[in-house]
This record gives structure tokens, sequence and C-alpha cells, in this order.
């Protein structure tokens, strides 16, 4: 799916809802973002996955038109963001959580938001219905809880009722049940054959929302599947613990069978269950101190891609 | 365009600061009327340009919507609202055109309010100590209109100060230790050059005729311009800078 393009090609011609062809993004000497490619198509919820600092904002500022990219190109519906006439009506996104004067009002914020837009206030109190705030927006957001103003961004971003929404870890900060909430919002959007790109440094965050995934390390992506593709490629593995790393790694090799090596005493073992391990482990003399079979195995997945290169 | 500037004008009225700041104008354009009105010596109220300063006391005012304007942009970068606003409106010279906009009749009103305040207040102390009016009618006009022009444009200059500045804090103490430090020590040793700074124009406007003064056309032109400069600096440095 990672499409090989050359850079005159026109973006529009894929249809792709968001789209990003050899993005780069320099800061000094530092890559934030390196040549990254995908396409989502509409209908699609998208998982942005990378541990923090993988360059997953620096992407979603550029895709938006808040930060100009080095190189390569971002566009949504085809075109680049700041080149649509009336991108609230298409497009609703949320970078972060804190976006507020915490002097005025939620109802007043998004009524600015909804008069450069052109949309009526009535707008306004549907949307704080939709995100339940309405006993709320006409309070100050200095007093709200963070889920409260995360659901604020959101009603911001839901105000021209777009198409496509783009959310910047809308989980972080809030609680099981606020969790619960945005799961079944972003569900409940979805359905209507829109559009969502959520990004997280939490695979499990995701894992129960979105239907694919792009997980990008460093700046660049490793790997655009999938959640099924990403669920059967690791099938299930073994978490192992022993003092004889290294030796365990080479029976287990000899047997070949695939490991991970998660520090110095942790090893992921791939494709085999406890037993078998257990016993070649016996066979080749190594005390194993622990062994757990990983019920969860999409977080290892991600681990394992995320993971800095080791020797 | 237009629906941007309604924007930016509900940005100015549903925060407390454009009220507190009002309600600080109006105090100290009170305070110093009246101190000035009540306790000046006679003598020293006598000529057009003694009066000139009495009555032109409201253009205090100038400082508070310099601040507006900063803040109306600097409050954006420092609460990260900018992030909506450039999101809902991408192409940013519609943001800061807006901005200027409404920043220019924030001023204006403020201007309305304080220079009304202080030339009441003025010609009542006058009145009141049977001192008689010195100034003759286009005087009286060009120090009330000059007065209020000079308020307006200050709350455009503002946004375009907060636009190239961007630090609240940095463009606020940079504004005051310009008009109130730097200017005056430049028209002080440069005063060919100092007479074209911002704050000697605005006094230039309001019809004072200090000597090495612009006239008032050419005062309220270098004005203009200056905005203009600020504007399009803003404009410039607006469109091309990233937004973290």
């Amino acid at each position: 799916m990672v499409s090989e393009r050359t850079a005159s090609a026109p973006p529009a011609a894929s249809g792709a809802a968001v789209a990003a062809d050899g993005l780069t993004k320099r800061f000094g000497s530092v890559l934030a973002v390196d040549a990254l490619s995908f396409e989502l198509a509409p209908g699609t919820i998208t998982g942005f996955l990378g541990p923090n600092g993988a360059g997953k904002t620096t992407t979603l500022r550029m895709l938006l038109g808040l930060a100009a990219p080095s190189s390569g190109n971002a566009s949504v519906f085809g075109r680049p963001y700041a080149e649509l006439a009336q991108p609230a009506l298409r497009i609703g996104a949320v970078l972060e959580a804190t976006d507020f004067h915490p002097g005025r009002s939620g109802r007043d914020h998004l009524r600015t938001l909804s008069r450069s837009a052109s949309l009526p206030d009535a707008r306004v109190d549907e949307v704080l219905r939709l995100v339940e705030l309405e006993g709320a927006a006409g309070r100050r957001v200095k007093g709200y809880s963070l889920g409260m103003r995360q659901r604020l961004g959101l009603a911001a971003a839901l105000l021209g009722d777009p198409e496509l929404l783009i959310l910047d870890e809308p989980a972080n900060g809030l609680d099981p049940e606020g969790v619960r909430w945005l799961r079944d919002f972003l569900h409940a959007f979805a359905t209507d054959g829109r559009t969502v790109l959520v990004s997280s440094h939490v695979l499990a965050e995701v894992a129960q929302t979105v239907d694919q995934v792009l997980i990008i390390n460093r700046g660049k992506l490793v790997i655009e599947s999938s959640l099924e593709q990403l669920t059967a490629r690791v099938g299930g593995s073994v978490r192992v613990r022993t003092p004889e790393r290294a030796k365990l790694q080479q029976a287990l090799e000899r047997s070949h069978i695939e490991t991970t090596i998660l520090d110095e005493q942790g090893l992921l073992v791939h494709g085999v269950n406890s037993d078998k391990i257990g016993d070649l482990a016996f066979a080749a003399g190594v005390p194993i101190h622990e062994l757990v079979a990983e019920g969860s195995s999409l977080e290892d997945v991600f681990l394992e891609l995320t993971a800095e290169p080791r020797s | 365009m237009i629906a941007q500037m309604r924007a930016e004008l509900l940005k100015i009225r549903s925060t407390r600061t454009a009220i507190g700041m009002a309600l600080g104008m109006i105090a100290l354009i009170l305070l110093f009327s009246l101190l000035s009105g009540l306790l000046t010596e006679p003598s020293s109220l006598t000529s057009t340009e003694d009066q000139r300063g009495l009555l032109g006391v409201g253009s205090i005012a100038g400082v508070f919507s310099a601040l507006a304007g900063i803040m109306l942009v600097t409050s954006e970068y420092r609460f990260g609202t900018i992030r909506p606003t450039f999101l809902c409106t991408p192409r940013r010279s519609r943001v800061v055109g807006a901005k200027l906009a409404a920043g220019l009749l924030a001023g204006l009103l403020f201007g309305i309010v304080g220079e009304g305040l202080g030339f009441a207040i003025g010609y009542a102390c006058l009145a009141g100590r049977g001192l008689s009016y010195a100034l003759n009618g286009g005087q009286t006009a060009l120090l009330l209109l000059g007065t209020v022009a000079v308020v307006a444009l200050w709350g455009a200059l503002g946004v375009g100060i907060g636009m190239v500045v961007r630090n609240q804090v940095v463009a606020i103490i940079g504004l005051l230790a310009w008009a109130f430090v730097a200017e005056n020590l430049l028209f002080a040793f440069v005063p060919s050059v100092g007479r074209f700074a911002p704050a000697h124009a605005s006094d230039a406007l309001m019809g004072f005729t200090t000597s090495h003064f612009l006239p008032a056309a050419a005062a309220g032109a270098t004005l203009v311009a200056w905005t203009i400069a600020f504007a399009f600096a803003a404009i410039g440095l607006v469109a091309n800078r990233d937004v973290n």
C-alpha cells in the first residue's frame, strides 16, 4: 500500500482522504520526518502509531498546513490543506488538548471558530450536546478537567460536520471511562463512512478502535497494514526471562525459532508455545526464571517494530 | 475576511482582558485629568499647548489599545489557540488582516471613550476654575479627531507588533520600553529622526507643536506608514513561519 510515486504526480488522482508523498521535515540536523509516503482511503479508521518523538505530531502538522515540509507533499482530499477554501467543513482536527484561552467559556471558544467558518451559533450548541458538554459550556475553560478539554477540542473539530477527523493523542490523560467514551464516539463517527486518523504512542489505546495502522519510528514508516495483518504477523509469542539469554537464543535459533531481544535477560520467542521453549531450554541447560505466554501480542509487535536496533 | 473579523472581535469581547484594560484606562484617565485639571497652577493652563496637554490626556488610551492589540495576537500563541485559528482559516494573511481590522476597531472605541472622557473632564475643570478656553475650532477638532485616530492606529500597530514578536511579555515590555524610553532618547538626541518615531508622530497628529515635530498631516501619514509596515512584516513572517 505504500505508494511509490514520482514527486510530480498529482496526489489528487488517487482519491485518498489523506496522502503523504515523500514527506520530509528537517529541523537543523535532525530529520524529524523522513520521506514518509502513505495514503488513507476514505472511510477508514487509521491508527498513527509510534513512540514519543517518532515524528507523528510533526507529520500531522504538515498535513494540516501548520508546518511546511522540507520536501515532499502532504495533501488532504487531493490538495494541500492551506489551499482548501473552507477546510473546517471537510476536516476536523485536534492537535493539543490544551489549546484554549483559560478565561474564555467553552461556548465562546467554539463561537469564535464557528464565526470564522461562517457557521451558525446553533451549530455550537449541537456539538456541545454531541460531546456532552452543554452543562459546562458557559463556564470558563480554566475550570475544566482534562477530559472536558479533550471533549471541547473534539467539539471544535466537529463544528463543520467534517468527513475527516485528525486527532493527535486524543486519549492522553483520559481516565478509562473517557477512553471508552472516545472509542465509542470514533466508532459512531466512522460508521457513516467518514475517515479518522488518530495518533497514539500506545497501541492498546487504539487497537479496539482502528481498522488499520501506520507505524512510524524515527520519522520513517515502519509498517502500514490492517490490524488483522498485524495480528497475524506475530501470532502468539512467549516472553522468557533467563540469566543466560544468549545461550537460550542460540539454542532456539538452532531449531529455527525466531526471537526478539527485550532486554539483558528478556527474550520474546515467536511461533512456539511455552512447553517447547521449556523443553529446549532444559535440553540446553539454560535456567528459566520466567516463561509467560503473551496474550495481547499486538503490543509486542508494536514494541518490536519500533525497538531500537540492537546487536 | 468579514467572518474572520467577527471571530476576532468576539475573541476580544469574550475574555476579561479587554474589559479589565478598558477599566484600567478609564481609571487612569480619570486620575490624570482630575489631577492636572484641578492641581495645575492657572498660569500653566493658559496657553493652547498647555490646554492641549490637559485636554489630550485621553491619548493614554493609545497605550491600552496597543496592549489590547498585542494581547489579541500573543495570547493566541501563548495559549495555543493559534492552532485552531489557523486550522479554521489556513490563509494566514486573512487572519492577520482580520486581527488588524479588529485591533483598529477596538482602538477606535478605546479612543472615543478615552478622549471623550479626558476632554470632558479637562474642559469641565477649565470652566469650573474660570479659565478661558484657548483652542480655536480647528485646533479642537484636530485634538479630538487626532487623538481618536492615534488610539485607533495604536490598536492595529499592537496587532502588528504582536504578530512580529509573538511572545507576550517581550512584546509588552518592548512596546513600553520603546514608547517611553527609547523614543524619548532618540528624539532628544536626534530630533530629525525621532520625530518620525510612532509615539512622537502621535503627539504631532494631536496638534502638539513642540519644535522639530512634524506637521499634523505628515505625522498622521507617518503613523499610518508605521502601521502598514508592521502589517506587511506580520503577513510576511506569519505566512512563512511554522506553527508549533
